[in-house]
């Protein structure tokens, strides 16, 4: 219909009638640009916030994920024995391959053994058999020596890691690396230290000696049906939920569980601190977008009046180039055009103070944002919502440039 | 016939009133004619240029132009056959002002349906300037040249598309004389080459330049007569023999 000169000429008809009434249009555009500028500014902070605040949670291990094995309720004993329901080394693996929100994830099994150094005895340890993985999940770093390798763990290799009371209660010298234990009557050479945790906001302190093995290691030392869980950590605090169906998909298909059976394990995260800045966040930005909402409606009344004048201001104009064969169609999409590049030039100028404000933000010690930043989408959304003001309220003035009368145009004085 | 106007009404509506602004026109005009429609105010010349110029409908009555129906046309169709068949000229030109020369000449490509990129688009355009002896006026705008140049590019700008027609309304009302004869001069220089006109004026003198004028009263048509029979006719000696002085004295300008 329109050909791609019209689109061209309409586009630097609309810039250049912006340009010939530069006052006029900033001052049209000014609802837009608060508008805008404020939307971009308020998702800078928030994303700010979010920042902050994630990196907190995640520091008191709000990003991770327990699976525990679990019959479901009501249901018969006999129809979901233990064998049935505990968890394996085939469900680890599983989950390891295919949750992509997963950052880290270990098996962990208990087993109380004997321990024996040169010099101390101690009669029942609690022995944990981890992966690599464990000290990232945990947050407790190895200090000295080093983590289990790979090897260690496809080998099954007799290699341990201790924590500080052990080395302290079995008498190990302070960097106890290639120290010898006797664990459970089997020998074990000792390749690291592990950090005592001090004390944890989920009120479990670890003050008693700890010793850790190669997951499958401790998996060779048990009887066939021992119990074990599975800890992971998020790629961060948000994706609980989706870590949580993730891993609910993969252990159901590996369990080969049918549509409408229970599942037969129990998932858990620890997501209520989430879910409460979540929703707070979510009434900032409601707040926010009242607000926004309210100037964008305001900018759109003035581009509206704006519009209207220009029409009547145009009547001959519009007149002429019906006279040349300008169909209502192409005269309603100049105008509805004009509207549109008016809204985008006020969105650019708001977009670009917002960006403003957000390295103001970012800047300001106070304020403890300096991950403040205007995100792509939301400058893109800034333009999309500019445009869509502009077709709204563009198009009342634009239809009526369009059924003007020809005739009347251009006898209008 | 290139235009075959049967048996036009237009009636307005005024408030209550009905204003019958023509009252059963029939009016045929060939190809390569040049002919004036002329009448006072209230006598519906301008009713029927708008009318020819598929300005606006008629209320009853058949008009063919170029073998269609126009009268039955919706607005869109309209448009496109202003763009494809009719070239307008206005009495006070309108030129968009902020455009140069090319740019307005160049107006009604815009909107038309398939039409060349760039330099096709700009090759019209200049050939149309140049055809209305303005080749050295291109990006000048409208506020940089005089009345005469003003109306020079208007008509450039009507004639881009070869229109069928050459529609102009009082072409020479806001110009001095010696303007005036320069673009008659011009009209009937395209006129020459081929191009219909139909100019609408209540001048005798104006409409000694063509070859027929339609007389309009009360929305009838009074009288349709070759120039010589009418009684602007008179007329046309002397404007024969001004536009000779006005060659003559360019031939010796130069």
């Amino acid at each position: 219909m329109l050909n791609p000169i019209f689109w061209i000429q309409a586009i630097g008809l609309a810039l250049s009638q912006i340009w010939a009434n530069k006052t006029r249009s900033f001052l049209t555009t000014l609802g837009i640009i608060v508008g805008v500028a404020s939307v971009t500014a308020v998702i800078a902070a928030l994303i700010g916030l979010k920042t902050k605040v994630l990196t907190e949670f995640e520091s008191f291990g709000a990003n991770r994920v327990f699976v525990f094995p679990s019959r479901p309720n009501n249901a018969p004993r006999n129809l979901y024995p233990w064998e049935r329901i505990r968890l394996t080394s085939t469900d680890v693996t599983a989950i390891a391959e295919n949750c992509p929100s997963l950052r880290a994830i270990t098996p962990v099994t208990e087993i109380g053994l004997s321990v024996e150094s040169n010099r101390e005895r101690l009669e029942t340890v609690n022995a944990v058999g981890i992966w690599p993985d464990w000290h990232e999940v945990e947050r407790r770093a190895v200090i000295a020596g080093r983590p289990f390798s790979k090897v260690d763990i496809d080998n099954a290799r007799q290699v341990c890691l201790v924590n500080e009371s052990a080395v302290a209660e079995l008498g190990l010298p302070n960097d106890p690396t290639g120290e010898h234990l006797l664990l459970g009557g089997r020998r074990f050479l000792v390749v690291g230290m592990v950090e005592t945790l001090q004390a944890s906001i989920f009120g479990r302190s670890v003050q008693q000696s700890e010793i850790f093995i190669p997951f499958s290691l401790a998996e060779k030392l048990q009887e066939r049906n021992f119990f074990m869980r599975i800890t992971a950590l998020t790629r961060s605090p948000e994706l609980a939920d989706e870590a949580k169906s993730e891993i609910r998909y993969t252990l159901r298909r590996t369990r080969g569980l049918e549509a409408g059976e229970p599942d037969t394990f129990q998932i858990e995260a620890i997501d209520q601190y989430i879910t409460q800045f979540k929703a707070l966040a979510a009434g900032i930005t409601a707040i926010a977008g009242g607000i926004v909402g309210i100037s964008l409606l305001v900018g759109g009344i003035g581009i509206m009046n704006i519009m209207l004048v220009s029409v009547s201001e145009r009547t001959r104009e519009i007149g002429l180039r019906k006279a040349v064969g300008a169909t209502p169609a192409a005269i309603l999409m100049q105008f509805l055009l004009e509207a549109v590049t008016l809204c985008l030039v006020g969105g650019f100028i708001g977009v670009a103070i917002g960006q403003l404000f957000a390295f103001a933000l970012a800047k300001l010690p106070q304020a403890q944002l300096e991950q403040a930043e205007v995100p792509p989408w939301a400058v893109l959304m800034s333009f999309a919502f500019c445009a869509v003001v502009g077709v709204v309220f563009g198009m009342f003035p634009a239809i009526k440039a369009s059924r003007l009368d020809p005739i009347d145009a251009l006898r209008h004085e | 016939m290139l235009i075959a106007l049967r048996d036009i009404t237009k009636v307005y509506r005024v408030g209550v009133e009905e204003v019958h602004a023509l009252r059963g026109v029939s009016l045929s005009i060939g190809s390569n004619e040049m002919v004036a429609i002329m009448g006072s105010s209230g006598s519906g010349k301008s009713t029927l240029m708008n009318v020819l110029g598929c300005l606006d409908r008629p209320t009853g009555g058949d008009y063919l132009l170029d073998g269609r129906t126009v009268s039955a046309m919706g607005a869109g169709e309209l448009a496109a056959v202003r763009n494809e068949k009719i070239g307008f000229v206005f009495q006070s030109f309108e030129l968009l002002p902020r455009q140069t020369a090319l740019q307005n000449v160049e107006l009604p490509l815009i909107y038309a349906r398939g039409a060349g990129w760039g330099r096709s688009r700009r090759r019209r355009a200049l050939e149309a300037l140049e055809r209305v002896g303005l080749a050295n006026r291109v990006t000048h705008r409208p506020n940089q040249l005089s009345g005469g140049q003003r109306q020079r590019v208007a008509i450039a700008r009507a004639i881009l598309n070869r229109p069928a027609i050459l529609l102009a309304d009082e072409p020479t009302g806001n110009l001095d004389s010696a303007t005036t004869a320069e673009i008659l001069g011009l009209f009937r220089q395209l006129h020459r080459e081929g191009q219909t006109i139909i100019i609408v004026t209540h001048e005798d003198e104006v409409a000694a330049h063509c070859q027929r004028i339609v007389r309009l009263r009360d929305g009838r048509i009074l009288s349709d007569l070759p120039v010589r029979e009418d009684s602007a006719g008179r007329l046309v000696d002397e404007v024969e023999a001004r536009l000779a002085a006005t060659a003559a004295a360019k031939a010796a300008a130069c």
